[in-house]
């Protein structure tokens, strides 16, 4: 009886398995995010600030926060990636507002902060990579992993001009940025992580053999 | 006093004839005779100690820096995770540690009910162990909601909307748990409320009547013999040790195992697969936007599955309510463990075959249940989650007439290689 359960319980494991796929209509593209390799983030940046930033936001991220884990001067980041005058403290806010934004595309582009954090990395790295012409839609592209979507293919141009691994590079560099901006603690929290285990697996050591030696003595 | 007066002068004398410090803690700390055979099992206690001390330090810096409006509690947890030193830290340990004290207090109560810790004279540690329970699942709640994420927002009116169902009194009684007619803002604040001063108080409170009636109790022990029938001539148990230095060293160990594994969570995977932060809560509340899933945490979703596996009317009452009702017994028959439990033994160690059958059915069914409550459901999977639903209540409802039918093995007088 105790086995016809557990066949059960596996069995209800592969049948949500089967169906749907990660990616929408298709399978995710692998993708694995290094947000150690600085010259990755840095070019992430700039195609965002470039592309996106007109229109989705990183508003729980600041410009200096931004400027001092990607290692940039903060003159140079003002110069070349501050566009509207905002102090480098300041929240990365855009000036689109919701009313301007419905009127003009049908809805509010969401804030990017933590988009990889909401949908996967390999997600977005799949999504902006899947772009295809479809004249039925007002734009006249369609998206394999998000189906009918609002957005246009803003990054048309450079899927044009450019190889396809070099394509693919400039995906996954915005996507290894938008990682880190998710969850910009995420080396340091790593690096102090080796120190405190290392710590405890010191302490725990010590802790056993003091247990041990009290434990032989209760015999 | 005649104890006292032999330990002349100083502050501790000062202080043991005006407030009993030195028995104090002899009693409850140093000289606390703990049973010689307790193992492993027995460490999760010390452990609860450990979390509950740690989410209350980290949930009070956190609160220096959050802000209970419906406005600004989204962005005011990313500014904690960004602009506060440490911030992150303090967050994914309060996370991680809400999981943990669910994990070792699963642990803690099933250790209970293997060796039949909640036996006489132990009903009351039992049952205020069981009250802990009830309002740290409402601790747990009350938190998950205050980030105000999508699944924060969506978990609430869930949740909340459940005593809507409720016959008669139902809507009026959710509309004033809200303040409002939906979720929002004036929810938040008071579930904050509640969560950072009175659920916090109480559970101290009743943590404090535990351990305190353990101590004055004593300790149940794996083999669920009464170590107080043989004692030396000083009237300590013969299968005892005392706390310092046998047991401590023993929780140190555990503590240092423990921490090993919690800071892997925090500081390697602190969104713990989706388990400890669930990705949907990282996009903020949106009434207007309802998430294709709604699950609640892990650590509810066993009772999540019963309240869903009910989808049937019955004598006038809606299918919801009585989903309602389901879980709400779910977590009510803990309690009723003591009165259950008609064997003549008290660790599963002596008990017979049936009831080593139906705890094993009841371990089967909660890990089976948790799983349903965590998937879409299905029609396989409500079928599953019925018969499990069985399962788990049969553990409890028969149990007055297994644990008498059975036979059981003889329980020893003395621990076991004493």
């Amino acid at each position: 009886m105790r086995l016809l359960f557990i066949i059960l319980f596996f069995s209800s494991f592969t049948f949500s398995a089967e169906g749907d796929f990660n990616c929408g209509t298709i399978e995710c593209d692998n993708f694995s995010a290094d947000t150690t390799d600085l010259a990755s983030l840095q070019s992430g940046l700039t195609t965002y600030m470039n592309n996106c930033y007109g229109c989705h936001s990183l508003k729980y991220s600041r410009y200096n926060r931004v400027a001092k884990d990607l290692k940039i001067p903060i003159e140079i980041y003002q110069e070349n990636l501050i566009f509207d005058g905002s102090k480098p403290g300041e929240l990365m806010n855009i000036s689109l507002n919701e009313k301007d934004a419905v009127e003009w595309i049908g809805a509010k582009p969401p804030d990017l902060t933590l988009e990889a954090r909401i949908r996967k990395p390999e997600w977005i790295y799949t999504y902006l990579r899947t772009y295809y012409p479809d004249a039925s839609r007002p734009y006249g592209v369609n998206n394999r992993v998000y189906q009918n979507v609002s957005m246009p293919n803003v990054l048309e141009d450079l899927q044009l001009n450019l190889s396809a691994a070099e394509f693919d590079k400039v995906i996954y560099d915005l996507t290894n940025f938008l990682v880190y901006v998710a969850d910009p603690s995420a080396n340091e929290r790593k690096r102090i992580g080796v120190y405190v285990l290392l710590f405890l697996l010191l302490f725990t050591s010590f802790a056993y053999l003091t247990y041990r030696e009290f434990k032989k003595e209760l015999k | 006093m005649a104890a006292n007066e032999k330990n002349s002068g100083g502050i501790v004398n000062w202080f043991d004839t005006r407030f009993p410090v030195t028995d104090l803690l002899e009693r409850h700390l140093s000289k606390y005779p703990a049973p010689t055979n307790l193992n492993f099992w027995y460490l999760f206690g010390f452990l609860m100690i450990v979390v509950l001390a740690m989410q209350i330090l980290t949930g009070l810096w956190l609160m220096m820096n959050y802000t209970n409006t419906a406005e600004e509690a989204f962005s005011s947890v990313e500014y904690i995770m960004r602009d506060v030193e440490y911030g992150w830290l303090l967050r994914y340990m309060h996370a991680a540690g809400a999981s943990a004290f669910f994990a070792l207090i699963y642990l803690h109560m099933f250790r209970g009910m293997m060796y039949g810790s909640y036996r006489k004279p132990r009903e009351l540690i039992w049952v205020g162990g069981w009250v802990t329970y009830v309002l740290l699942c409402a601790e747990g709640f009350t938190g998950y909601v205050l980030p105000w994420g999508q699944m924060s927002f969506w978990a609430a009116q869930v949740i909340i909307s459940l005593l809507g169902s409720i016959p008669i009194i139902g809507e009026d009684l959710a509309t004033w748990i809200r303040g409002d007619y939906l979720i929002s803002g004036i929810t938040l604040s008071r579930l904050f409320a509640f969560h950072v001063v009175l659920l916090p108080i109480m559970i101290i409170a009743v943590v404090f009547f535990h351990i305190l009636a353990l101590h004055e109790i004593g300790s149940n022990n794996p083999d669920g013999i009464d170590i107080k029938k043989h004692v030396d001539k000083d009237g300590v148990p013969l299968d005892s040790k005392p706390f310092y230095p046998y047991d401590i060293t023993h929780d140190i160990y555990a503590l240092g195992v423990f921490l090993l594994i919690f800071c892997s969570v925090v500081f390697f995977f602190p969104e713990g697969g989706g388990y400890v932060l669930e990705y949907v809560n990282f996009e903020p509340a949106n009434p207007l936007s309802t998430p294709a899933h709604i699950v609640p945490s892990w650590y509810f979703t066993p009772f999540y599955a019963m309240l869903r596996a009910v989808d049937f009317a019955l004598f006038g009452f809606t299918a919801k309510f009585l989903g309602f009702v389901t879980m709400a017994a779910g977590i009510a028959i803990f309690a009723a463990l003591p009165w259950l439990d008609r064997s003549p033994v008290k660790s599963i160690r002596y008990k017979g075959i049936l009831s080593k059958a139906f705890l094993a059915g009841f371990v089967v069914s909660f890990f089976v249940l948790g799983y349903l409550g965590a998937v879409p459901p299905s029609d396989l999977k409500n079928l599953l989650a019925k018969v499990f639903t069985v399962v788990y209540f049969s553990y409890f409802l028969l149990m007055p007439i297994y644990t008498r039918l059975e036979k059981c093995k003889p329980v020893p007088e003395r621990a076991p290689g004493h």
